[in-house]
């Protein structure tokens, strides 16, 4: 008997799902000046989001998770994308970036801004060699169609949506053909699960939260990574001291402070997430020996703080309604920002 | 809570949410509104949850910056004041008070019911040694600018809050105007006058008089003696002293005259051809008349002699008024009035 010359990692428990630009890094493209200049940037000049790449190594320290990143980026800032990760201590599994230049040398111009028909073959197909109990958080942000493609890809994994429907939204989303034949082709792949479990948005553009709404509770707007931490610790993603880490980073490193982050938590509470018990492990974590949190502020004024958030707000706010997504009623959330129908 | 000295740059500022005469929607928005423009500025929004959320759910801002106190009663602008915060305990101006008072917020905004604000106040504020009443001042829009910013607002204090005033309460209220002034409108040496009905030192009622002879004397306050009513709207001068008696009555009349002037041009626009062309040709010259008084672009009033910071706006206040109202306030606590008006009493 000999023994195999390699092992396998175990099949990941979880998948975090990345998009790259404004989720976490801070991107500007909104002009063309700004897209050369962001082109142009090199690994260090690249800037993440405030506790992006904190929250990615907490959750990726149980060794037993994936990361995937799929990005609007295009191919040709593979080398630069990957040394900025790099610099961040962020370790991927996957990285997709989007083949913009094959797009345009194909003519096809509508591929280069639309979103349905390259970040949902490219999940599909990422979901199907996934092992089928394996969950997954999805992170996106608000600047083009993430919160209605992740939706709609939890959804037809599923089996919440029907082909009908998918080849409506495919059609009105301008996708070509071939990629909704590719989103055809992995969809049928894949076994039926409910393995989707958060879908966080990054406001980028402060887009108001209930533009979200009809997503349902699943999707979690947020202004910042401490309120994903907060939502992971209470999905049993993270512990106690992993947030208290990632709030600590974004202290030391972004101009947080115990407002922003109290503010942050009681926004959370009055959008109606259950939150209560996360508090009370963090307010537990805070009275161990913790000498990060004693260097900013006293631990009193910090359990202080979320205490008196929690209570100013009386009765707690009851949890958002889940309900069916109506994909072709929200279409329009589906297209490029700059399409005219998105802009009504 | 806040202002300690880890926090020195962040400033709070507690919004009473209820009771203007559009409801929560104006105010939210325009703490929301200041969420996105001032980085150092939190906004603590005080009044019903259900509703704050409603509205700031649709609107842009960050979350970050604004946190909600409930309050599940709020006083109309129907109410009687004393009568109604007896009966509701819990009213969004009384809590808001309440949570400056303990340091929770370093300012109070308030579009609601004047006279349950400055009662508010009272109950929980304290008077800065050496102020017996406090004064409530009010902006209005004048021909001549001032200080750094020209200014086209001069300050009349008080108009309301004390009705019966001393000697020694103008010549408090001449200390506690001059600072204001200094301060919001940066302008280093704000010409200070009391309103009497000439200009002669021996002018006007003996509180007045005496008033005018202890001003005179006093090197901290620009006082360059007594205006007539006509010099409000002209701008003599940047701060106007007087009674809550006569600063009301003024007021309105001021108040009374702008609403005529509009009401006229209006009439005018459609009794005849001629005179709507007339006012067509003076379109812009109106609109930038318009621009240059506009009072939301003040944001609101200071109550003052309160050893806290309360900027009362109008009632109609929209979301630019209020959001700048929050501005007003962050800046008297940024430069520490209460201090500079402390400093500036006769010892």
């Amino acid at each position: 008997m000999s023994l195999p010359d390699r092992i396998d990692p175990p099949p990941p428990k979880r998948i975090y799902r990345w998009d790259l630009d404004k989720t976490y890094l801070r991107t500007d493209f909104d002009s063309f000046r700004d897209l050369v200049r962001t082109a142009m940037q090199k690994a260090h000049q690249k800037v993440a989001v405030p506790g992006a790449s904190a929250l990615i190594k907490e959750l990726a320290d149980k060794g037993d998770s994936r990361l995937c990143i799929v990005s609007g980026s295009p191919t040709q800032m593979r080398a630069v994308l990957e040394e900025k990760l790099k610099l961040d201590g962020v370790k991927w599994d996957e990285f997709v970036l989007k083949d913009n230049v094959g797009n345009l040398l194909r003519g096809r111009f509508r591929a280069l801004r639309g979103q349905v028909g390259y970040k949902l073959p490219a999940i599909l197909e990422s979901r199907a060699s996934a092992p089928v109990e394996a969950e997954e958080v999805l992170f996106g942000d608000d600047a083009e169609a993430d919160a209605f493609i992740y939706s709609l890809y939890a959804d037809l994994i599923a089996g919440r949506v029907d082909e009908r429907v998918l080849n409506q939204v495919m059609e009105a989303g301008s996708v070509y053909p071939n990629d909704a034949e590719r989103v055809r082709q992995a969809w049928k792949k894949i076994p039926v699960a409910d393995p989707v479990r958060r879908i966080f948005i990054h406001l980028d553009r402060l887009t108001p939260p209930a533009h979200f709404a009809p997503y349902g509770p699943r999707v979690v707007p947020i202004f910042n990574y401490f309120q994903a931490a907060l939502v992971l610790l209470a999905d049993g993603h993270l512990t106690a001291p992993q947030v208290i880490k990632i709030a600590v980073e974004m202290v030391q490193t972004a101009g947080h402070n115990i407002i922003t982050l109290s503010n942050s938590f009681q926004d959370l509470l009055r959008r109606g997430l259950p939150l209560q018990h996360a508090a009370a492990a963090l307010s537990q974590a805070m009275e161990g020996p913790n000498g990060l949190l004693q260097a900013m502020r006293p631990v009193p004024d910090i359990i202080a703080a979320f205490t008196k958030r929690l209570a100013a707000l009386g009765t707690a706010p009851p949890p958002p309604r889940v309900q069916a997504v109506d994909y072709l009623a929200l279409v329009s959330h589906a297209l490029p920002r700059t399409h005219k129908e998105r802009k009504k | 809570m806040v202002g300690t000295s880890q926090d020195i740059k962040e400033i709070t500022i507690a919004f009473d949410v209820m009771g203007s005469d559009h409801g929560p929607e104006e105010v939210v928005r325009g703490a929301a509104q200041l969420s996105l423009e001032a980085p150092h500025i939190h906004a603590l929004l005080v009044g019903d949850r259900d509703a704050i959320d409603g509205v700031l759910a649709e609107t842009k801002h960050r979350a970050e910056r604004i946190s909600v106190q409930h309050a599940s009663e709020f006083i109309t602008m129907e109410e009687k004041p004393g009568e109604a915060l007896a009966r509701k305990k819990n009213a969004s101006v009384l809590v808001a008070a309440q949570l400056v008072a303990d340091g929770e917020a370093h300012a109070l905004v308030s579009a609601g019911n004047t006279g349950a604000c400055v009662l508010a106040c009272a109950r929980f504020f304290q008077l800065i040694p050496g102020v017996r009443r406090a004064a409530l001042a009010a902006v209005y829009p004048t021909r001549g600018t001032r200080g750094e910013k020209e200014d086209p607002f001069s300050l009349i204090l008080d108009v309301g809050a004390t009705v019966e005033a001393t000697a020694e309460d103008l010549v408090t209220f001449a200390v506690m105007g001059s600072a204001y002034a200094r301060i919001i409108s940066r302008n280093e040496r704000p010409k200070v006058a009391l309103l009497s009905n000439g200009v002669e030192p021996q002018k006007g009622p003996p509180r007045v008089v005496e008033a005018h002879a202890r001003l005179s004397t006093m090197p901290g306050v620009n006082f360059v003696g007594n205006v007539e009513g006509v010099d409000i709207p002209k701008g003599t001068v940047d701060v106007i002293v007087t009674d809550g008696f006569m600063g009301n009555v003024c007021l309105k009349m001021l108040e009374g005259v702008h609403d005529t002037v509009v009401e006229l041009a209006q009439y005018a626009y459609k009794e005849k051809l001629r005179w709507r062309a007339g006012l067509a040709m003076l379109s812009s010259g109106i609109q930038r008349i318009k621009d240059i008084t506009d009072w939301e672009q003040y944001g609101g009033a200071p109550v003052l002699g309160f050893d806290r910071i309360f900027i009362k706006a109008h009632g109609r206040s929209k979301a630019r008024a209020i959001t700048n109202a929050g501005k007003v306030a962050a800046k008297a606590v940024a430069h520490q009035l209460g201090t500079a008006i402390q400093e500036g009493l006769p010892r």
